[in-house]
Order: structure tokens, then sequence, then C-alpha cells
């Protein structure tokens, strides 16, 4: 066969990614599959088992408690979205703050240093059980989200380029405009990129946190429910379907990211 | 804002300038009308500028007393080192000198305003708007209606030649495309004065030649009043109606040069290199007394 590959050629590029992916993926099943045969144990099933599982969840649902695939994602989602937001809501405001009044950074910043290195999941049986079932979730999920956004806001405020609030002080922008005008639009990289890591760390937090909170029915406690009742190719499709989703999680925070930091000019 | 930078924190005798202070109009020129051309415009009083770090004072700008007159273009050389983007910095209010006054007509400026336009050596635009809305912040600031602001940041858009990238985002500028966005940006807000900080310093020689020579051109057609910080003579007699030279740290005036050759001028003329020659000879001795 008479082909050469050509690095400068933008399709030879892409079929050639895409190649490496479809290669990677099909080592891992391999992998997998030797694996669950030298485990030799009902709690690790082969891929083949776990493809059967997953077929049978997306077409019938739950058999135990007759709920949807759909059903399951879509509870999580939503949590994963209120936490979101709330995280959004909250930290960028207060980012913008602390970056622009030192003295207040300076005392709060002890404060959160207490708080960040604890993992989010460590929140999770505290928030569960003292707020409640419906709630606690979400705000585990916030909990992940808030600290890595914040600190990103704060660093972005920090980068803020001096000779660009100098210029919009010689056009005779005030501090309330620079604040809108310059310093807001200079630190959307980074919120970016905050909301790029805390995607990802929300989304490992929505999951642990469903094991806990089972009236939440997200797939989080189809992935316990099936695991406590001994029917492991279940569990594993459940988590091949929240590895699915989170790969889709990121590749849209990284698509968002990307166009956002091109339509701003910044690379962070 | 204080005056903290990495020389030490800097000493101020009067009150803070107030940001409330600051002059956001739009053509602050026209407040100064009535003073003819070749009168005082700017008047700036024995500024000083003195920073203070743990254990010692430096004492960066001293004595410094210039008249600037209406429509003339001001150079500002000295050794390297001494002070002129500090007294530059001051004028335009972003620093407080720790005393001395600047007033231009009766008015005296302290806060950074729309009054004194600056050009910056780095440029200082803003990446996430194009070219045209880079021109267009200070009309915005000064709340401009959208349609004038978008006719007249085209025709200062145009006059600096980048008529055909007036949408483009300023990354895909060159350098000296990028500083005549940064002039535009300036002179299409009509200030009293007008303020550049080394503006070609970042750019190639030849790219900076070619920008002395737009400059002039475009001058030609408007009166405008500038200072002008360079560290380059050759630069200063090019484009200058006047040339301050300074003296090393702290920086005070050591003589004023009238170039009262009109532009464009040509560089080697022996008026011109002889001129040359007498600055750099003097910019020479500074630094040698320096050793």
């Amino acid at each position: 066969m008479d082909f050469k590959y050509d690095k400068h050629n933008k399709y030879h590029r892409a079929v050639r990614s895409l190649l490496i992916i479809a290669i990677s993926m099909v080592l891992f099943v391999e992998i997998w599959w030797v694996l669950s045969i030298l485990a030799n144990t009902p709690a690790v099933p082969s891929p083949l088992e776990t493809w059967n599982a997953l077929i049978d969840l997306i077409n019938n649902g739950d058999s135990i408690t007759q709920k949807s695939l759909g059903q399951y994602v879509g509870s999580s989602m939503a949590t994963f979205l209120k936490g979101f937001l709330l995280a959004l809501v909250v930290a960028i405001p207060i980012g913008l703050i602390l970056g622009t009044f030192k003295t207040l950074n300076a005392f709060a910043n002890p404060i959160i240093e207490v708080l960040r290195p604890i993992a989010p999941i460590a929140w999770a049986p505290i928030l569960i059980l003292a707020i409640n079932y419906s709630t606690g979730p979400m705000l585990v999920v916030f909990v992940g989200i808030f600290f890595p956004l914040l600190t990103n806001v704060v660093f972005g405020v920090s980068k803020i380029d001096g000779s660009l609030v100098d210029a919009a002080k010689t056009l005779g922008a005030s501090n309330s405009q620079i604040f809108m005008k310059v310093l807001m639009p200079s630190t959307v990289p980074y919120i970016m990129n905050g909301v790029k890591i805390g995607l990802g760390i929300g989304w490992m937090c929505i999951v642990a946190a469903e094991l806990y909170a089972p009236t939440l029915a997200g797939i989080g406690f189809y992935l316990s429910e099936q695991a406590t009742l001994g029917y492991w190719p279940g569990a594993f499709a459940a988590i091949v379907v929240i590895a699915v989703l989170g790969l889709l999680t990121t590749g849209v925070a990284e698509y968002i990211h990307k166009i956002i930091t091109k339509r701003m000019g910044i690379d962070v | 804002m204080t005056g903290d930078n990495e020389q030490g924190e800097m000493i101020r005798e009067g009150p803070a300038y107030r940001s409330k202070d600051r002059v956001r109009a739009d053509r602050t020129d026209e407040l100064y009308k009535d003073i003819p051309e070749g009168d005082v415009l700017m008047s700036i009083k024995d500024l000083r500028v003195v920073y203070q770090t743990d254990d010692t004072k430096t004492v960066a700008v001293d004595d410094f007393t210039l008249d600037v007159k209406k429509g003339e273009l001001i150079s500002i050389v000295g050794p390297s080192g001494c002070g002129k983007t500090t007294i530059l910095r001051a004028i335009a209010g972003l620093l407080q000198p720790t005393s001395g006054k600047i007033t231009i007509g009766d008015k005296e400026c302290t806060a950074p305003g729309s009054d004194r336009g600056m050009v910056f050596q780095d440029f200082a635009l803003f990446p996430w708007r194009s070219v045209r809305k880079n021109v267009e912040f200070g009309m915005e600031i000064a709340g401009v209606p959208k349609e004038e602001r978008e006719q007249r940041a085209d025709r200062y858009i145009k006059a600096v030649g980048l008529e055909r990238f007036a949408d483009s985002r300023v990354h895909e500028l060159s350098g000296g495309m990028k500083q005549r966005v940064g002039i535009a940006r300036a002179l299409v807000m009509h200030p009293a004065v007008i303020l550049m900080d080394e503006p070609f310093g970042a750019l190639d020689a030849q790219t900076r030649n070619i920008m002395q020579e737009e400059l002039v051109r475009i001058l030609a057609k408007t009166e405008r009043t500038i200072l002008f910080v360079t560290h380059s003579v050759d630069e200063a007699v090019y484009i200058s109606d006047r040339i301050v030279i300074l003296t090393k740290r702290p920086a005070t005036i050591l003589e004023v040069v009238d170039v009262p050759w009109p532009r464009p001028r040509d560089r080697a003329s022996p008026d011109f290199v002889q001129l040359r020659k007498h600055i750099l000879e003097e910019l020479e001795k500074e630094n040698v007394m320096d050793n």
C-alpha cells in the first residue's frame, strides 16, 4: 500500500489521533478481560458481562426500583448542576473581592487554607446527615467546585496586567468602571480554568455523595444498590455510565475554556 | 492604588489623590481652547519624587520644573534609569509625587484622567477587545453615544492606517500595529496633553523609524501637545520642538534644547547630526560622572 503519513495534513493528524484512541481503548478492554479471568471472582465481571448489563440497564432500567437509566442520570445531573451553579454564584464574587482587597484576603487566606485540603467527600456524611438527603449531595459538589474556583479567581485578579489598569485610568475610568471593564474580563480565563478543574472534582464528588443518599436515586445510588446485591455486572455498568458522563463533562468544559480563552485573547 | 513599586514605597507630603477626582470627559482640549497656540498650557513646578525602602530613601526626581506650550512636542531624554518614566507617570497621576504641582491651564492635576492621555511602551491594549473596541474604550467611559463612538474610532483607525484591521484582535497585530492602536486610542479622546512613554521602545529599528514618520505625519494634521519620553536621541531630534535633557538620578533638568526646524526632517543634514552629537555628548558626560 502506498500511503505516507503527512503530519502537516489536518485530516491525517485527526485520523492518527482517533486511531491511537481506538487502539488504546481496545487495549484497555483486553487488559480488563485478562484481569477478570485472572481474578476469577464474580466481583470482577468481564467486559462482555458488563456490556450486557449496560444494554439491559439502558433498555429495561432498574428491575428493583423500576427506575430508568435516564431517571438515574437525570437525578445525578440535576444535583451536579445545582452544586455547580451555587459554587459559581458564591465563589466568583468572593474571589473577585478577595483578589481586590489584599488585607481582606490576608484574613481569609488562613481560613481557606485550613478548609481547602479537606477532601470534599469527607463532608458527605456530615452534610447529608446533618442537613438532609436531598441538599447534602448538592453541597458536597459545591464544596468540591468551590475551592478550586475560588483560588483560581483570586489568582486571576492578582495576575491582572497593571498597565491595563493604568491605561484605563488615563482614559478616565472610575474604580467601578475598572472593575467592570478591565478586572472582570481579564479574570474570565482564570474563572474558566477554575471551572474546568472544578467540574472534574465535582463529578467525582456527586457519585461518592450519592452512595450516602439513597432517596436521591442518582447513578451513584444504582452503583451501590447493585454492588450490595452482589450483581457485579450492573455495578460495573454504572461505572461505565459514570465514566462516559465524566468524559462528556470535561470535554464540554475543555471546549468552553478553549473558546473563551480565544475570545478573551488571554491564555492561562 | 498606592505608589508602591519595586523601588520601595513612595513618600508623599500632601493628601492622597482621590479617585473621584479622575477626569473622564471627552475632548478635554476644548476646555483650554482660549489659550493661544504657543502659550503655556501645562506647567510642572518643583516636581520631586522620593522612594522609601526599609532603610534608605531614594530621590528619583528632584526640582523638575517645565512649562509645556500648547501645540508643541517636548521630548525628555536622559541617561538610562534616570527617572524619565517616573516623571511622566507623575504627570499622568499614576504615581503621586512627593511634592510639586502640575497644572493644565488653571486646573491642578491630581488623580489620573482623560485630560492627560497616555501611550504606553508595552501598548497596554485590552486583549479581549477588537482594535475598534480598544479605540472606543475612553469614549465608552466618557459616555459618548455609540454611533458617534464608532464613527470617531473609524476615523482614527484610518488615520493610523489600520482600517483593514478594525475588527481584528490585538494579538493578531504586529508590534508596530499595536502601537498605532495605542496612539489612536489616546488621540481619539482629544486630551489636553498626550504623554508618550517610550512608545516605540519595544519596536525594531525599522518599524521604529516608520512609526516616527507616521507620528510626524499624523501630528502635521492635528495640533497636539505632547510630552514624549525616549531613550533615543535620534528619535528626539527627529520629532521634537524642544528636547529636555535630564541629569542622572535624581533626575533634574540639565538643559533644554530648541529644535526650530520644520518637519519632516532629514536625519543626514549637518544641523541634525550636529545637534544629535551635542545631546549625546551631554548624556555621555552625565554617565561618566555617574562612574
